[in-house]
């Protein structure tokens, strides 16, 4: 059993002691969810030195690392094929951070304790299942048991309109999913696998053109298939106009859930387009850049001016996570190395900085009982350790020089400025829009006169601190190791540049060698 | 000759059992189906099967009529008393008709195969002996299979004739 | 005279099935009026004694009895998917036979005449054989349906299940005697010898023959147009035997179909597939649709079962190896997940038989988390999300489809299954997420709990070992001769 199919089973073996624990015993079964987040993160951690920098993967099957392949439906040559490159290994260790982090974040959880955390495993398990599958039919499986475990997270621990929410998340996925399905079995009829001959699910296999069927290589069918792939992962990601979910199911779920919806789910769409319709549709994937390109604009646009007329703090991360992603769309499409870098490294910087605002906003919400951006104020001398901790994540958010959000940012945007002039002009005017209400916020929560709260109206400093009690140190432990990353890559970003560069490299070199299609379309 | 009579007891059972199920009164309807399966038995003949037209007249025709008269002249049941016709009835006749017309036009496009001599080629087919050996040998299996099946009757007659709790 | 054309062998299963209806009986008389007890533990070791007793035969029987049986895989599968059913209805009964106060030793009777019915279905290679299976199976379903004398809708599902279905049994055997009519026989061989021939397969009588054989054996599978009983029948019926009827006769049934249609499938041509076509296309988007709208979780799951028998339909019309082991390995799992889920229904019924409300299943998730995990699988199995059995249940018979030309069916067929997830994620959406109404604790029954588990252990095992059952459902199909 090597490395791999250990960080993805683990959590699932976490989550069947936590079922055999006495399900009032609340305290062993945090620290067990604890001890098996922990022993994943340490082995992702050990993995480290031992993953190659110069190890390509995409396409080439000696270029990933720690491959595992065994037979699993022999009749349908589906394996339980699992193996890492550079784009999925900096996924595979935010997943791992964030959900032992989040362990911690969900500490209060007082409702079904033991359902939460067995469900919270099971869902690490489908994350890092879906990062590190190489087979389609694999990786459609874990994207499947991501989905239910996420519904009930929010629909049973979530807020008020938590089952609108719910539902209306796993609706969206579930058409999706569906749409990839689809996409999956033309695929799979269409690509012989060029040894035994018979059909296949290898994503490998699908990469190399030579397998496929006269029919997979009309090109009419290939950009039907790619716009198939496109939704299915566009609703993940969300790319406009299929985000509607996103801010229902954020503002719903309970906060270490917010943190992994932005801070994984959501990457698993751009994860899904760079791993799936990159390199097995490469022409049609150069030849509709620009509509990547031009979707990541209005989603940089979009979200932002959204989350500019957002009262209620959360809803407003929620949709400067759209903004966010707007910027790995950018990167991506450009085909550039510095862009698809750029988008990468984005992918895990907002995983970071998202997931700090998240737990940010369930700190105050947790004492305040409300989000209502208006009716803070002054909370700089209220909880000046607050202050001081939300200012790292809004600055980074914002993109602010020495954060790394600003390399992923600037990256992208050199890489897209060359290819698509137009759409990062737009893409940078949507930076300002963010510094504008990145610091509005900051302004109107932390600075002027003190609470404009009608309940702590006439109250002394220290009667409202025993309302609004300075952040702790559980808290704190969330916060601080995602801080330091977030300032760490900001000065010295190549530890995760490093590890990504090879792979991205060849796969920009392995879309670009593909014709651009004009003719014939239609 | 032979159509002569088959086309009489083919039109006698037809209308017989239209009636059984037009007639109001129960017992007419009874007697109606037993000249129903009297042609049927008739037909066996025709079809040199005297054994089983002898079987068909003893069990269905004498038996289990017998029965059913029994039964009914004990319970005194009175004539149905029936309303105007319902939306369903109506419904049915209409089917019906369509059905009657579809099955027309495809009786008139296929055409029907020629006498396959089947019956003329195995003289004795119908008769005891000839019944008893298959039933025997190579229906022994089904006729054991007839045997549970009866079984599952009895022991459902036994559960829906049970008293109310 | 040669005894060797007797095999017992080949009808090993449910020969036994037949003496143990005689020794449950008997067991049931001398055990004395009150206590059923024994009858019921003398059924469950007759199953455990026949599915032994199928293991052990395991394609061991061949042709016998004149041409009208085969004991071979085929068989033997299908054998120990009833028995299984038969196993959990046993295990399941009795908490709800007592509820309602008909706790006769001869339901477990009556079931065990049934499931021997349904061997004879899946063995037969004669279509008298079949046909007698058939009605055995019915004529205690019947029975079955009206097992609650004292409840009106019991009588009704009984009488209008008896009504229909002997209509349905008219067409079979019209449609038998005119297949008779035209080859001379009844053998299975010689049929799809004869469909096989030069010339029009559906020359003469037997066009209408196999048509009529289609509606008699599409009636029983609940295919639309012929699926109007299947609501009221499943909801009338006492609760137990629901579970029952819909699991194990949809199983036979298709179990018929694929002996008499599987072999001669390539020579039956373009009427056949369009009419199939249609049918399958039919019968999963009425069954889907309808379900949508149901307030009774009993009366949707006889939709969805509807909806079930749509997607199976596009096996049969596959007509290859995959299609055909492909409808194995679903009814292997489907069984399974609607046992479960129409048990777990009558286990969390608190207002009474006759109102099977889906609120029912209010804050079941807090109340009793294990039973609602289960039931939770139940619904995703039904749905077909992986990795759970369902899953692999539509992807294998979606994929003969596929690969047999009928993309588009297939296509249909995707999007039903996504429809599907309404009604089928609201009865999830209940458990976890709607607010207590107050409602009698579930009672605990460690029996029927235990009949609930295995269904879900079920599930999820065929859903995380499909390979290796499907080689076995393959090497079944092959079997056949």
């Amino acid at each position: 059993m090597g490395p791999l199919t250990l960080i993805t089973f683990l959590p699932a073996l976490g989550a069947a002691a936590i079922g055999l624990l006495p399900a009032d015993n609340h305290k062993a079964i945090r620290w067990t969810a604890a001890a098996f987040t922990l022993a994943v993160l340490l082995i992702s951690v050990m993995l480290i030195p031992q993953f190659s920098q110069t190890h390509t993967g995409i396409n080439d099957v000696d270029g990933f690392q720690f491959v595992e392949k065994a037979d699993w439906i022999p009749a349908f040559n589906i394996s339980y094929f699992v193996g890492v490159d550079g784009l999925s290994f900096p996924m595979l260790l935010l997943t791992a951070l964030l959900c032992f982090i989040c362990i911690f974040v969900s500490w209060g959880i007082k409702k079904g304790v033991k359902g939460y955390f067995a469900l919270f495993l099971l869902l690490e398990t489908g994350m890092m299942g879906a990062f590190v599958s190489l087979d389609f039919f694999l990786f459609y499986v874990f994207w499947e048991i991501m989905l239910l475990p996420m519904y009930f997270l929010i629909g049973i621990w979530g807020g008020p309109r938590r089952v609108y929410a719910a539902i209306k998340f796993f609706i969206y996925t579930l058409v999706g999913s569906v749409l990839m399905l689809l996409v999956m079995l033309a695929f799979y009829f269409n690509v012989k696998d060029p040894v035994t001959g018979a059909n296949t699910f290898n994503m490998l296999a699908m990469m190399d053109q030579a397998n496929h069927s006269p029919w997979l290589n009309l090109f009419n069918v290939r950009v039907l298939l790619f716009f198939g792939l496109y939704i299915g992962f566009a609703i993940k990601v969300p790319v406009f106009p299929f985000h509607t979910w996103l801010p229902d199911a954020h503002v719903e779920a309970p906060t270490a859930i917010s943190v992994i919806l932005a801070g994984v789910l959501l990457k698993m769409g751009t994860y899904g387009l760079l791993r799936i319709s990159f390199p097995i549709l490469p022409d049609a994937t150069h030849t509709f850049a620009w509509f990547l390109a031009l979707m990541g604009a209005v989603n940089i646009i979009y979200g932002a001016l959204c989350a500019m007329a957002q009262k209620d703090l959360k809803k407003l991360v929620a949709y400067s996570s759209i903004s966010h992603m707007g910027y790995v769309m950018l990167g991506m499409a450009s085909l550039t190395a510095a862009g698809i870098n750029g988008a990468v490294f984005q992918m895990f910087n907002h995983g970071t900085v998202t997931a700090m605002l998240f737990i940010l906003v369930g700190v105050i919400y947790d004492r305040a009982h409300h989000r209502e951006i208006n009716r803070f104020g002054g909370l700089a001398n209220i909880m000046p350790k607050y202050m001081g901790i939300s200012a790292v994540a809004f600055f980074a958010a914002l993109g602010l020089p020495g954060m790394s959000a600003f390399i992923s940012e600037a990256m992208v945007f050199l890489g897209a400025f060359p290819v698509f002039q137009v759409y990062t002009i737009i893409g940078i005017s949507g930076i300002i829009i963010t510094a504008g209400y990145v610091l509005w916020t900051v302004q109107r929560m932390f600075f002027g006169e003190g609470l404009k709260d009608e309940k702590y109206k006439g109250m002394s400093m220290e009667q409202i601190r025993v309302h609004l009690p300075e952040i702790n140190g559980r808290e704190l432990f969330t916060l601080i190791p995602l801080a330091a990353i977030v300032i760490y890559l900001g000065i010295w970003p190549h530890p995760v540049l490093g590890m990504m560069n090879a792979s991205l490299v060849h796969l920009v070199e392995l879309v670009k060698a593909a014709p651009v299609v004009t003719a014939g379309l239609f | 000759m032979e159509a002569f009579f088959f086309l009489l007891l083919a039109v006698v059972s037809i209308f017989s059992g239209l009636m059984v199920i037009l007639q109001k009164s129960p017992v007419a309807s009874v007697l109606f189906l037993v000249l129903t399966l009297v042609c049927v038995a008739a037909l066996f003949v025709m079809l040199s099967a005297p054994f089983i037209a002898a079987i068909q007249v003893i069990i269905y025709a004498g038996a289990i009529m017998v029965l059913f008269l029994f039964v009914l002249m004990l319970l005194n049941l009175q004539r149905f008393t029936e309303g105007a016709w319902s939306r369903f009835q109506i419904t049915g006749v209409v089917v019906a008709a369509v059905l009657a017309v579809v099955t027309a036009l495809l009786l008139r496009a296929v055409p029907l195969p020629a006498d396959s001599g089947f019956l003329r080629e195995t003289p004795g087919l119908g008769s005891v002996e000839a019944v008893g050996l298959s039933l025997f040998t190579e229906y022994l299996l089904p006729f054991e299979i007839a045997s549970f099946l009866l079984l599952a009757g009895i022991i459902g007659a036994v559960i829906l004739s049970r008293r109310r709790p | 005279m040669d005894l060797s054309r007797f095999n017992l062998i080949t009808i090993a299963t449910p020969l036994v099935l037949g003496a143990g209806v005689l020794l449950v009986m008997l067991v049931d008389l001398l055990s004395g009026r009150a206590n059923r007890r024994p009858a019921q533990l003398a059924a469950l070791a007759v199953v455990l004694a026949a599915a032994a007793v199928c293991l052990a035969t395991w394609n061991t029987g061949g042709v016998s009895f004149f041409g009208q049986v085969s004991g071979d895989g085929f068989a033997s599968f299908f054998n120990l998917i009833f028995l299984a059913v038969a196993f959990l209805v046993i295990l399941a009964g009795p908490a709800y036979l007592e509820r309602n106060a008909i706790h006769f030793g001869e339901y477990y009777s009556l079931v065990l005449v049934s499931v021997m019915g349904m061997a004879f279905m899946a063995a037969g290679t004669n279509l008298l054989v079949i046909f007698l299976g058939l009605e055995t199976m019915s004529l205690a379903l019947y029975v079955l349906a009206g097992f609650n004398p004292a409840r009106q809708s019991s009588n009704e599902a009984s009488l209008k299940y008896l009504l229909l279905g002997s209509f349905a049994t008219g067409f079979l055997v019209f449609g038998i005697a005119l297949v008779y009519g035209q080859i001379g026989s009844t053998d299975l061989a010689r049929f799809s010898a004869y469909l096989a021939g030069a010339g029009d397969p559906f020359a003469g009588y037997m066009g209408a023959g196999v048509a009529l054989l289609l509606i008699g054996l599409t009636f029983k599978m609940a295919v639309v147009p012929f699926h109007f009983w299947s609501p009221d029948v499943y909801d009338g019926a006492p609760t137990v035997v629901s579970a029952f009827m819909s699991a194990a006769p949809k199983a036979a049934a298709f179990a018929a179909a694929l002996r008499i249609f599987y072999a001669p499938a390539e020579s039956l041509g373009l009427p056949w597939e369009r009419i199939l076509w249609i049918l399958a296309a039919l019968t999963m988007t009425v069954g889907n649709l309808s379900a949508l709208n149901q307030a009774s979780i009993k009366r949707m799951l006889a939709y969805s079962s509807v909806a079930h028998a749509g997607y199976l339909l596009l096996g049969i019309l596959a007509g290859n190896e995959l299609g055909a082991a492909g409808i194995l390995f679903y009814l292997a799992s489907y069984v399974f997940m609607n046992v479960g889920a129409f048990t777990v229904a009558w286990m969390v019924n608190r207002r009474g038989e006759g109102r099977y409300d889906l609120g029912d299943f209010a804050q079941l998730g807090f109340r009793r988390p294990l039973l609602a995990a289960m039931m939770s699988v139940f619904m995703l199995g039904l749905i077909g999300i992986p990795p759970l059995a369902g899953f692999f249940g539509k992807l294998y018979v979606f994929t003969a489809a596929v690969q047999a030309g009928y993309v588009w069916l297939v296509v249909i067929a995707v999007l039903n299954s996504a429809v599907s997830v309404f009604y089928y994620l609201r009865v999830m959406v209940i458990m976890y997420m709607r607010e207590n109404e107050a409602l009698k604790d579930v009672d605990r029954i460690p029996a029927t709990f235990a009949a609930v588990a295995a269904c879900a252990l079920m599930v999820i095992l065929l859903g995380l070992i499909p390979g290796s059952v499907l080689d076995v459902a393959r090497a079944a199909v092959a079997s056949m001769p």
